[in-house]
């Protein structure tokens, strides 16, 4: 599925006003939304990237050279919880349950609570638009956590918080939403907290409050010309309607980058190197 | 004479010349000439006279004899002296040429002054008569001819006569009257323009205020309202309606000439209403009907909006229903004139033809006919239930819009119509079902007590409405309001039960036989199904599909006559007489063997049992067929009164 983006920024001193904008113009009340965010960093090699050069020597006179394949890149994963006002401890009290594994188990007739998300790096097209390529798949059972260690195999990198309120114009997914991350001891953690700190504990990763306005359009036929250009009119239309209340700009594509940078070990390289061929 | 000297001392005199022996004729001519400039005429010169003059003193200018003198001065001052009269010669001569070009300026500009007064008179317009400056400088730029006047009078001393001073007077007179006059008009229709102008703002202040005012009367009344893009008109939204109704979900409020909000046209129609008719046997017996409105001490626009937004309701409300029959043809539900006609008979039951009939009038024609009926009361609530199936409808617009949007593909989704006409077809028939198989249930379980046969009965007649109360306790994880969860019932597949459960006397457990009866109108059953579920001992002894499925009542109850038949023959007599019994076939007969001659087949009596129409009837008769004389029937009955003799009492008499 691909995801057609604009971002803006909302200063937290406009917070509600843009809210209510927001409300006015999709017609609705905001939904609030709060998620976790857990990062993963995958662990195994990517298979010699950038490689270009033919080492040793060859018996092939004149080959044409196949065609240059990027070298696979591994990519940043994500693990996304829906979670509640209620899911997120007391504050200053116990906590709840001890040790209580992570579960994405549901109920018959309930929406999945975990998903697991892959983004791509946007596209390098000039729409007007970000586009990118994103995959999502709904966890309903077992610890989403040791899945995704055992799937990659990955690495627990860091976890976050988001927090804020969405709409829904036509197609055009808005959402009003900052980030939130425990103070602290993050980096020194290996596994994400099973019980969840208050939401008072929480610290504003952007000190200054401010919001990101996140507008989104989801497109499944990518190919077809008619139904991107609709979603791309769509959501520039809502551009042009914020314009004046929050300027939507098309982000970096670089900062979007969710590729994993390689650099290859030292000694593995060497020894690489040595190995007869 | 020294250079220092002003030029006007200057004589002009000609260069010296060479001076010659002789003269020549045109030589004397010049001498002659200046002869006569300078002393007159020759005739005049004489000696005499000329001697006069040296006498008097009166002889050439000096120079000649300063010639002779500067001549005696020294060689070397004679070149010096010359040297300085030439340049005074150039000097004088330079300032002369100054002189003659400010004259020549001033005769050409008075030249061209009289030329150009002169040109007043188109026949002496020549450009010859200009110089040339001006001529180049100023007539070919542009200066037309004429365009320079002059008066020859001469005012100063001029003392006017009597009668043109009076005449002067009276003229200055009147146009300082005339001038006063303007002035007069002039300030006159200032002050109108600014009293109409204050006027004007009065009126349209006070429109505006009340403009205004009702417009906060609009809005303290809780009618959303809002600014149309840059039109600063403002709109009443007046309710979340479907596409073809959106258009006249919003009316602009404009001001008329009073300042009062005057409505759009669009909504100042004729306002209508939905009526809801109960037809049975081609009689009506009842209407449904508006309650009568008694406030009516809101502002007069207050109450059109209202009336607009009724009325709108209730058309989007008919229109929704008349697209919704185009798929209930095969229930019996019809649209023909403008009316909705919806068969409500039921499948099975009284041989009344009763008919709902939904259509959408004026709200003025409701009251015509005031005659209490005596299904008015069945009218409204299917009137005001359709109203809040719409309504539901409505908030559930906005929850699904409130939802994530699918992701964008070229497979177009389509929007079913609001259900409407299915809810009320599935309830009515539902009930409608259900009740006749519960009374029909209750009637067996009475005369089967009657008979001693203990039963017991549990029925419900909606499961999710039984349960209502449990599942509302807590809030929907979706987001829906109560009360749309509530109606949210209406629109599943209603479910009804029963379950009837005989008591097993000798293996103490509970055998049930159950029945549920599912509506939908759509797939996957089109209409009621009933499914009965036979306890496990019955269809393991009688080799009966555990499940058996129906789609009518009659059917079902004439199965489970049988059914029931069976089990008291099978279970309740086979227990009773356990060792003497013995069961043929199928069928709800037994053969109860006498107690004497066991095994004889002779004294053997067939006993059938029958239930139908809620009537248990027992028959013996002698199950020996060699004996041609066949015995007289013995027959009992049970209706569900009250009864002196059981089933196993009256079975043990025949038997003895």
């Amino acid at each position: 599925m691909h995801e057609l983006l604009l971002y803006g920024q909302v200063p937290a001193a406009r917070h509600d006003q843009v809210l209510r904008i927001l409300s006015g113009l999709a017609a609705m009340q905001p939904r609030r939304i709060l998620q976790r965010c857990i990062l993963y960093k995958p662990q195994r090699e990517p298979e010699e990237p950038g490689l270009n050069i033919r080492r040793g020597g060859t018996q092939n006179v004149a080959v044409k050279q196949a065609k240059q394949t990027a070298a696979p890149s591994l990519y940043y994963t994500k693990l996304i919880q829906k979670l509640s006002d209620n899911d997120f401890g007391k504050e200053n009290g116990l906590p709840k349950s001890t040790t209580q594994p992570l579960s994405a188990n549901v109920a018959d007739g309930e929406e999945p609570k975990w998903s697991m998300r892959w983004e791509d790096i946007p596209d390098t097209g000039d729409r007007g638009v970000s586009i990118r390529f994103t995959n999502t798949t709904d966890l309903v059972t077992g610890n989403p956590h040791e899945q995704m260690i055992a799937a990659g195999p990955n690495r627990f990198v860091t976890e976050y918080f988001v927090e804020g309120h969405r709409f829904v114009l036509g197609n055009v997914i808005i959402f009003l939403h900052r980030i939130l991350h425990e103070p602290g001891v993050r980096s020194v953690e290996e596994t994400p907290k099973s019980i969840l700190p208050s939401f008072a504990n929480l610290q504003l990763l952007d000190l200054s409050g401010a919001y990101v306005l996140e507008a989104k359009v989801r497109v499944q036929d990518f190919k077809e010309a008619s139904i991107l250009e609709s979603g791309v009119n769509e959501l520039k239309d809502f551009q042009k309607q914020m314009r004046g209340c929050v300027e939507l700009a098309l982000p970096d594509r670089l900062s979007l980058d969710t590729r994993v940078k390689y650099r290859p070990p030292h000694a593995a390289a060497a020894s690489a190197q040595n190995r007869p061929r | 004479m020294s250079g220092a000297e002003l030029p006007k001392d200057v004589a002009l005199r000609p260069w010296p010349a060479i001076k010659t022996e002789k003269l020549a004729s045109e030589d004397l001519q010049l001498q002659i000439e200046q002869l006569t400039n300078e002393r007159g005429h020759l005739r005049n010169i004489t000696e005499k006279s000329l001697q006069e003059d040296i006498a008097a003193g009166k002889d050439l200018p000096d120079d000649a004899g300063g010639i002779v003198e500067k001549k005696e001065l020294g060689d070397n001052d004679l070149s010096k002296e010359r040297d300085k009269k030439i340049q005074d010669v150039f000097r004088a001569q330079h300032e002369m040429a100054n002189h003659v070009e400010w004259m020549k300026f001033s005769a050409h500009n008075l030249v061209d002054v009289i030329s150009m007064c002169l040109s007043i008179d188109p026949n002496r317009r020549a450009l010859s008569s200009f110089s040339h400056t001006f001529r180049t400088d100023g007539l070919q730029q542009g200066i037309p001819f004429g365009s320079f006047g002059m008066s020859k009078e001469n005012r100063e001393q001029y003392v006017p006569h009597q009668d043109e001073w009076t005449a002067n007077k009276e003229y200055q007179q009147r146009q300082e009257i005339v001038a006063k006059g303007a002035r007069m008009a002039a300030l006159d229709t200032a002050t109108d323009d600014i009293l109409k102008a204050a006027k004007k703002l009065e009126r349209e202040v006070r429109k505006e205020t009340k403009y205004w005012q009702e417009i906060v009367s609009i809005s303290d009344k809780g009618w959303p309202l809002q600014r149309w893009r840059q039109n600063s008109r403002n709109v009443t939204d007046i309710l979340i309606a479907s596409n073809r109704f959106k258009a006249r979900g919003l009316a602009p409020l404009r001001m008329d000439k009073n300042g009062s909000i005057m409505l759009d046209p669009a909504l100042a129609l004729k306002p209508k209403t939905l009526r809801v008719r109960i037809s049975e046997n081609g009689q009506i017996t009842g209407t449904s009907r508006l309650p009568v409105q008694g406030d009516t001490k809101d502002v007069a626009i207050e109450k059109t909006i209202q009336l607009a937004r009724e009325s709108l309701f209730e058309e989007e409300l008919y229109h929704e229903m008349s697209l919704e029959t185009r798929h209930l043809l095969p229930y019996g539900v019809e649209y023909r004139d403008s009316i909705i006609r919806v068969d409500a008979s039921g499948t099975s039951g009284q041989q009344r033809r009763r008919k709902l009939l939904i259509d959408c009038i004026p709200r003025e024609e409701q009251h015509i006919d005031n005659r209490v009926q005596s299904n008015d009361w069945l009218a409204r609530n299917v009137a005001e239930g359709l109203r809040l199936l719409l309504a539901h409808e409505h908030s559930m617009r906005l929850h699904r819009r409130s939802q994530l949007p699918p992701p964008l593909s070229s497979q177009k989704r389509e929007q079913p119509p609001p259900p409407l006409l299915r809810p009320l077809l599935a309830i009515l028939r539902h009930l409608e079902d259900v009740d006749s198989l519960h009374g029909y249930l209750e009637t067996v379980v009475r005369t089967l007590s009657s008979a001693g046969v203990d039963v017991e009965l549990q029925t419900t007649r909606e499961i999710a409405w039984a349960k209502l109360a449990e599942s509302h306790k807590s809030p929907s994880t979706r987001g829906l309001s109560a009360t749309d969860q509530l109606l949210e019932i209406f629109l599943k597949p209603f479910e009804g039960s029963a379950t009837l459960k005989f008591p097993c006397p000798t293996a103490g457990k509970v055998e049930e036989l159950t029945l549920s009866t599912r509506t939908v109108i759509g797939q996957p059953t089109f209409g009621t199904e009933h499914k009965l579920t036979l306890p496990s001992s019955l269809t393991v002894d009688l080799g009966l599909f555990q499940q058996v499925k129906f789609n009518s009542v009659d059917e079902l109850t004439s199965y489970l006559d049988w059914t029931l038949a069976l089990h008291i023959v099978h279970r309740y007599l086979k227990e009773e007489f356990s060792s003497r019994a013995v069961i043929k076939g199928n069928e709800p007969i037994i053969t109860i063997g006498s107690k004497i001659g066991k095994k004889g087949p002779g004294n053997g009596r067939d006993i059938t049992v029958e239930l139908a129409d809620g009537a248990l009837k027992v028959i013996a008769a002698t199950a020996d067929l060699q004996d041609a004389v066949a015995e007289a029937h013995q027959l009992h009955t049970w209706t569900g009164k009250e009864s002196s003799i059981t089933l196993k009492e009256q079975v043990k008499s025949w038997v003895g």
